[in-house]
């Protein structure tokens, strides 16, 4: 118990109460010393740029939560048929997810790039753009960006835990709505989505507190850019700390984060005891 | 007791676990590793060290790093242990790992950033190495804050503009254009062969080049310790450079890796790049004629008889207090010094050498491109006026954004050059 709790409070604890501590001062990541402002890191964000931080978090959050979920309930609907290579679709549908978030960053990266991408290339030859679009350059396209790489880069997990929901459907329930005259689509609201209900309400909550708090995808793509467009909780905390070595305003964005991301995770925590109980 | 652990009680775990996690990044400002000083190295004989360097995580010059690794630790009996970082980060991650003590020994260091390293108070002063050495005086200054000989120079030259010949001849540009005027000239037949005409940087990793365009356009950037970012002459510069990128004479998403690969294809006939470029332009080209089309030209001037402008570009070798730090002084002296292994350098990347009699070499005075980069662009370039603040990286961050919003229509030049000003401003005072 005891080797747990001090790794607990190594890990854990310590880098909280370092935060709480640290938004309250007025402390350089280059420069010794540090003063006390008290409240005065947090008033400044509120009346700043956290509420346009937290829309373009929640933006990314739930962009890059309910996208890869309809793709994966799409598939995870389509590889519980019996179609001929539903084996090897399986495998070859989790490679995205066994692929480092770094590479991933890079290879959207590339593929987004305005000068030498291939989705320029490709939708020029489909003749749906008249010249090469700046998608990861523009603020009107670069979150859409980010979230088609975070997409592809989490449905197949969200696939996974789908199709292990399915096939703990009854066939018998299946058949006996078909019997009852329902077709494909009413025995899906009535009957398949029903019973998925617990997982799929796990799974949303489990993506929108780690898109909450994703970094490194948005980072390497845009860096938070253009212009901030893409900037969230999490690249600002590093740009405030690394880029603008500000401590104390990073702490302070951090802590407000972590109060928001706590509230996420006690809806969790409350919904997990809950399902526990029935 | 059941100590199983079943599916539910795994999610749930892996959901606190999230928690967790966001707590620690929440924290992460206050993670920070603490100021706490290394030991200081007190052993006479030579010890293994640690050599943090961009090059070597670089392809294209990690192998020559690597050997000039080896090269010292077999003379000395030690072991150089490489540290490679990426340049785009590398400042950041050496400042975290040198005020945490996490790193101790030589380190290569772009001479832009040495005041902030230094203001960590844990270089060391190499005077007594650079002493005897035979540097030049320009080089010797490139390695000093406040007086103090931080760095030793490894290479000094400047940033400047690099044309492919070729393709300007193929656009009709036959001579290199001497003001703006003429350059936009040049831009826009460049434009109509299909190239992009000059991939100039546009992501906010590199537009801290746009800092020497607004010198060309008049502003001081610093006058004292006023900062001028937001006079007039600044935001001409920069709603000059809003132009090209909306008449796609300089093009979205583009950085100085971009800018090379960009150029080394073909695909751009202008580029921005340090001496340096040549190596990585030429070594990354299907055009095995490539380095006799380079042609390094002198900026612009906005009056015809304005001096061109350049901002001085270099690297030096800094030795960080603590374990290793005497034979990594010795190591930052022979890497920078010894005539062999310089001229070897310059050989193998094209980096041109610090001291007299290295550059008085017939291998270097006879290098047409070095010859030419001397003349046209390092002539006239200076140092970058902000440099010698320690916030200086913070600085080239506050104008960069306010540039890239205005690339990007999202503010006015003269208001966001305005709070540029500002904002720099603020971090001097």
């Amino acid at each position: 118990m005891l080797p747990a709790l001090a790794m607990l409070a190594a890990i854990v604890v310590y880098p909280l109460v370092a935060s709480l501590v640290t938004a309250f001062f007025a402390q350089s990541l280059v420069e010794p010393g540090r003063t006390f402002v008290g409240l005065g890191n947090i008033t400044e964000l509120l009346g700043g740029d956290f509420w346009r931080l937290l829309r373009q978090t929640l933006v990314f959050t739930v962009g890059a939560t309910v996208a890869p979920f309809l793709v994966g309930l799409a598939l995870a609907l389509a590889l519980n048929t019996r179609i001929r290579g539903r084996a090897t679709l399986r495998g070859l549908l989790l490679i995205p997810w066994l692929v480092p978030s770094v590479v991933v960053s890079f290879l959207w990266m590339w593929i987004f790039n305005a000068n030498y991408g291939l989705a320029n290339g490709a939708l020029e030859a489909l003749g749906l753009i008249d010249e090469p679009r700046a998608w990861l350059a523009s603020p009107g396209t670069a979150m859409a960006a980010v979230i088609v790489a975070k997409t592809w880069a989490s449905f197949p997990w969200i696939l996974v835990m789908l199709l292990a929901g399915l096939q703990t459907v009854p066939g018998e329930l299946h058949e006996a709505a078909e019997t009852d005259g329902a077709g494909a689509v009413q025995r899906f609201f009535a009957v398949t989505l029903p019973h998925l209900r617990g997982i799929i309400g796990i799974v949303l909550l489990l993506e929108l507190i780690w898109n909450f708090q994703h970094f490194d995808l948005i980072y390497v793509m845009t860096g938070g850019g253009p212009a901030g467009a893409t900037e969230t909780f999490a690249t600002a905390v590093y740009e405030t700390a690394f880029q603008g070595y500000d401590l104390g305003r990073a702490g302070a964005l951090g802590l407000l984060w972590m109060l928001l991301l706590l509230g996420m995770v006690a809806i969790y925590v409350r919904r997990s005891e809950r399902e526990g109980q029935l | 007791m059941n100590n199983n652990l079943s599916r539910r009680d795994l999610l749930r775990l892996v959901g606190l676990g999230a928690g967790a996690g966001a707590l620690g990044l929440g924290g992460v400002a206050a993670c920070a590793p603490s100021a706490d000083g290394p030991t200081t190295d007190t052993a006479k004989s030579a010890t293994d060290f640690s050599f943090a360097s961009w090059s070597l995580a670089d392809n294209a010059s990690k192998a020559k790093i690597e050997e000039l690794m080896r090269g010292y630790g077999g003379k000395a009996g030690v072991t150089v242990n490489g540290v490679p970082l990426a340049y785009n980060t590398y400042l950041n991650q050496l400042t975290l790992q040198v005020r945490g003590g996490q790193f101790t020994g030589a380190a290569q260091m772009d001479i832009a950033w040495l005041a902030g390293l230094a203001a960590l108070g844990k270089l060391r002063d190499l005077g007594d190495v650079a002493r005897d050495a035979g540097y030049t005086e320009a080089a010797l200054s490139s390695g000093q804050v406040d007086g103090k000989q931080v760095g030793l120079p490894w290479t000094t030259a400047a940033i400047g503009l690099i044309a492919n010949r070729e393709l300007m001849q193929k656009a009709g540009v036959t001579t290199a254009p001497a003001t703006i005027a003429d350059f936009e000239t040049a831009l826009r037949a460049l434009k109509s062969t299909g190239v992009i005409p000059y991939a100039a940087s546009t992501k906010v990793a590199q537009l801290k080049d746009i800092l020497i365009w607004m010198q060309t356009f008049g502003s001081p950037l610093l006058d004292g310790d006023k900062v001028t970012v937001g006079d007039d002459a600044s935001v001409e510069a920069v709603a000059w450079y809003k132009k090209l990128y909306d008449e796609k004479l300089i093009a979205p998403d583009v950085e100085r890796v971009d800018a090379r690969t960009l150029f080394a294809q073909g695909k751009a006939a202008i580029y921005d790049d340090a001496i340096v470029g040549r190596d990585f332009v030429v070594k990354g080209s299907p055009d095995t004629s490539l380095a006799d089309k380079l042609d390094p030209i002198a900026r612009p001037v906005k009056n015809a008889g304005d001096k061109p402008r350049a901002v001085q570009w270099g690297h030096a070798v800094v030795v960080v207090e603590g374990e290793g730090a005497n034979t990594a002084s010795d190591f930052a002296g022979w890497l920078t010094s010894d005539e062999q292994t310089v001229l070897g350098y310059f050989k193998d990347l094209s980096l041109p050498p610090t001291t007299s009699k290295a550059l008085a070499s017939e291998q270097v005075r006879t290098d047409r491109f070095t010859a030419q980069f001397s003349e046209r662009i390092t002539a006239t370039a200076t140092p970058n006026p902000f440099w010698k603040y320690p916030q200086y990286a913070q600085m080239e961050t506050a104008i960069s954004e306010q540039v890239q919003a205005v690339l990007v229509g999202r503010a006015k030049p003269a208001d966001a050059m305005r709070d540029a000003g500002r904002a720099v401003q603020a971090l001097i005072t």
